[in-house]
């Protein structure tokens, strides 16, 4: 399968190239045809940037980006065949909500029935059909919202180009939505990038999430590649809830166990083979390493070293447990409800399989599991 | 009962706020008022502040009648969202206005606030001034003023709204602790139901009718009074399908995609009538093709939520389902799925009146075991 959105080297200055605000550093990004890409950091990182150069709206300052087999970052919008959602690409006042839907099928002479199955289809999915008739001031901030995501659904486009699609969507729709808008791009062979800054939202509907931060981007890979391999310790703990569980650590010898040593008197040992001889190499000769464990991988143990509980919430269908551990706080997620109080004892283990070591200085990725990153 | 409040009525002109209110917490408790906005539970905060009075009712703190109590008067430390910080001082002066009013030595404040400061992680920001602070931190450092003053009764509204996820979620964990440490007596209003669910010895759901439920955690969630309460708790949403139960041998059933499904025995007064059935996501297993009762489920998405996989389908009549399950555990992804349904865990209500039934103890429930 070939590309069909590549951003090569792009670089985005606010200011003279070299010299002003150095946003977005010599981005590399491959998009394949039918793939939702989520472009995900906190503000500042140079994720709307990124998603403002592919549109058009923001000049591409080095570099190029092609789409659909040509280069476009000299053409206008208009040019580019995308669709778009945006903040600030607002919905033209002066029409309904359900004209501002219709209006690019309109434009393209669609047959009328055929617009109004497409419009009647896209506003059933984003429930709003109640709203057709009303202007777009007249409606909610979140109803604005998504008209604006079905404006740009409907269209038949080369890309598709999101900004915070569902930020203002009550709680109780927003997991039923993502899972019908998802379902809505896949069924329709849609390519779509998506700027988000909550990693939950990424999680759930990308194929491929982009992790941004300082304008540089930190690692681009499925999911469940970030969960499970971080490319450093600002993606292991940006992606993920609860956060992933960090620790400074240093690796010894110990009669040929591997022991870690946590601080305030607590060691982890390993046995002799518990981790690959490279992984065990590079552990005792780098000494302080940066340990991390996702709160879904601590288990209680009987035999594991012991923390203190002082958190046990239950949120229905997980419980969080909050516990103090060497010279910080472990948090472990499990999915019954927990029979432990706060005060009680508890022992965890930490499984080579599960831990993360990472660069003390750099934060780079240097294990995952028992195995090299 | 340190706090008691009785019928409160407060109109602003023609708008009728809250209407017959009552409320009481105990020492050391943290109730949540929880509930979407519009539905007056920062006017009620205000009413307990004393910076508004009532039209009508009374509130007791500690035993006393508070009318005409001045609100420096009535022993609370508050929290609310507009910050309310004084913008001539800088954060450590902020936090210590409440020890600094009490002549505290000098020592012993710079120890509290320090204290504080490094719990709601603000301790690196104590000689900034309130412009100088993110919104977050502005928050927090309101926050650590309330705390500071040790207040009886503290009221917090929604302290975490502007903090971000990760420290939101530190905090979730850590203030519990805190506040139990000061043994106060907290009044918490959130719109997060995990915030809600996570802090609150009980909960107390307000809308626009007033109080509609007040309970534990579990209680709110195990057993809403009604599918408005149903809703606000748990991600993904509680699914909810028009039933019609019918009376079988042995007990009473539903029907889901033409398969009966057997439920508890003690709705047997609602037969035949329009039911509502909710049944949460965790509450739904899937299953081998062939297995009993299995439904079959057309997948249409599947999207992981916070160590959750979240998958929607569709029943043969169209009707939309949401499944949830523990990441890395098996389940299809497409294509047909089978599902079966945990009898223990669903609720019925009236299609009428949106409430819930409690299913009526029956000995055919007692011996097929399952729990009303």
């Amino acid at each position: 399968m070939t590309f069909l959105l590549k951003l090569s080297g792009v670089d985005k200055f606010y200011g003279p190239v070299n010299k002003g605000v150095h946003a977005v550093q010599n981005i590399n990004m491959d998009v394949m045809k039918g793939e939702i890409i989520a472009l995900l950091g906190s503000s500042g990182c140079g994720k709307t940037s990124t998603l403002r150069m592919i549109a058009g709206f923001e000049e591409t300052s080095r570099g190029t980006i092609t789409l659909a087999g040509r280069e476009v970052q000299a053409l206008p919008p208009v040019r580019r065949n995308v669709a778009m959602a945006f903040e600030g690409y607002s919905l033209y006042p002066t029409v309904t909500v359900g004209e501002n839907i219709a209006f690019a099928l309109k434009a393209a002479r669609l047959p009328t029935a055929e617009v109004e199955a497409k419009v009647r289809e896209v506003t059933e999915m984003l429930e709003i059909t109640d709203i057709l008739d009303r202007y777009p001031t007249s409606v909610s901030g979140g109803q604005q919202q998504r008209a604006s995501l079905a404006r740009a659904l409907i269209r038949d486009a080369d890309l598709h180009l999101l900004d915070e699609p569902m930020g203002q969507l009550e709680p109780q729709l927003r997991t039923l939505l993502r899972g019908r808008i998802k379902h809505y791009i896949k069924e329709r062979g849609l390519t779509a990038i998506l700027v988000t800054h909550d990693q939950t939202e990424a999680n759930a509907l990308a194929d491929r999430i982009a992790v941004m931060e300082g304008g540089v981007l930190q690692q681009f890979a499925t999911p469940q590649t970030i969960k499970e391999a971080p490319a450093n310790l600002f993606t292991g703990t940006f992606v993920g809830e609860p956060p992933m569980n960090v620790f400074a650590a240093e690796a010894s010898d110990r009669d040929g166990q591997l022991q870690l040593d946590l601080g305030d008197g607590l060691h982890l040992t390993y046995a002799a083979d518990a981790f690959a001889p490279d992984v065990r190499a590079t552990l005792l000769a780098r000494k302080q390493i940066m340990l991390g464990v996702r709160p879904y991988a601590v288990h209680r143990d009987t035999h594991g070293a012991r923390a203190q509980v002082i958190a046990n919430q239950w949120l229905g269908d997980q419980s969080h447990i909050a516990a103090t551990f060497a010279q910080g706080t472990i948090v472990l997620v499990e999915h019954d409800r927990a029979d432990v109080a706060v005060g009680d004892a508890i022992h965890v283990r930490l499984a080579p399989e599960d831990l993360h070591v990472f660069d003390k200085d750099t934060g780079a990725a240097l294990s995952h599991g028992a195995q090299m990153a | 009962m340190t706090l008691a409040l009785e019928n409160i009525v407060k109109a602003f002109k023609k708008d009728v706020v809250l209407d017959g209110v009552s409320l009481s917490v105990g020492r050391g408790e943290t109730l949540v008022l929880f509930g979407p906005s519009g539905a007056g539970k920062t006017v009620l905060l205000r009413l307990i502040a004393g910076v508004i009075e009532p039209d009508a009712g009374t509130i007791t703190i500690k035993g006393r009648d508070m009318e005409g109590v001045e609100p420096e008067d009535r022993g609370i430390g508050m929290a609310f969202q507009n910050f309310a910080l004084f913008p001539h001082m800088d954060a450590t002066e902020n936090i210590a206005a409440p020890l600094t009013a009490r002549n505290m030595n000098k020592t012993a404040i710079t120890e509290t606030v320090g204290k504080i400061a490094r719990m709601l992680k603000i301790d690196h920001v104590l000689h900034h001034k309130p412009k100088e602070l993110s919104n977050g931190q502005k928050q927090r450092t309101a926050l650590a003023r309330a705390l500071a003053g040790e207040p009886d009764i503290l009221l917090l509204d929604d302290p975490l709204r502007n903090v971000d996820a990760k420290l939101r979620f530190e905090m979730r964990l850590e203030l519990p602790r805190l506040l139990k440490d000061q043994n106060a007596t907290v009044i918490y209003v959130t719109q997060d139901y995990k915030e809600a669910m996570a802090l609150g010895d009980r909960i107390a759901v307000m809308n626009a009718r007033g109080i509609e439920q007040t309970g534990t955690p579990e209680e709110i969630y195990l057993t809403p009074a009604n599918i408005e309460i149903a809703r606000l708790f748990g991600d993904p949403v509680i699914n909810l399908l028009d039933v019609s139960p019918v009376q079988v041998e042995g007990g009473v059933c539903i029907t889901l995609s033409g398969v009966p499904v057997n439920i508890d025995a003690g709705y047997s007064d609602m037969v035949g009538r329009d039911c509502i059935i909710g049944i949460r996501p965790e509450a739904i297993r899937f299953v081998e093709e062939g297995s009993a009762e299995a439904i079959p489920l057309t997948i249409e998405a599947e999207t992981p939520l916070n160590e959750k996989t979240v998958t929607l389908g569709l029943t043969q009549n169209g009707r939309e389902i949401m499944v949830s399950r523990p990441a890395g555990t098996p389940g299809p992804s497409q294509g047909t799925g089978y599902i079966v349904i945990d009898a223990n865990h669903i609720h019925l209500f009236d299609r009428a009146t949106g409430k819930r039934i409690v299913p009526v103890k029956t000995q055919a429930a007692v011996s097929q075991g399952v729990a009303p």
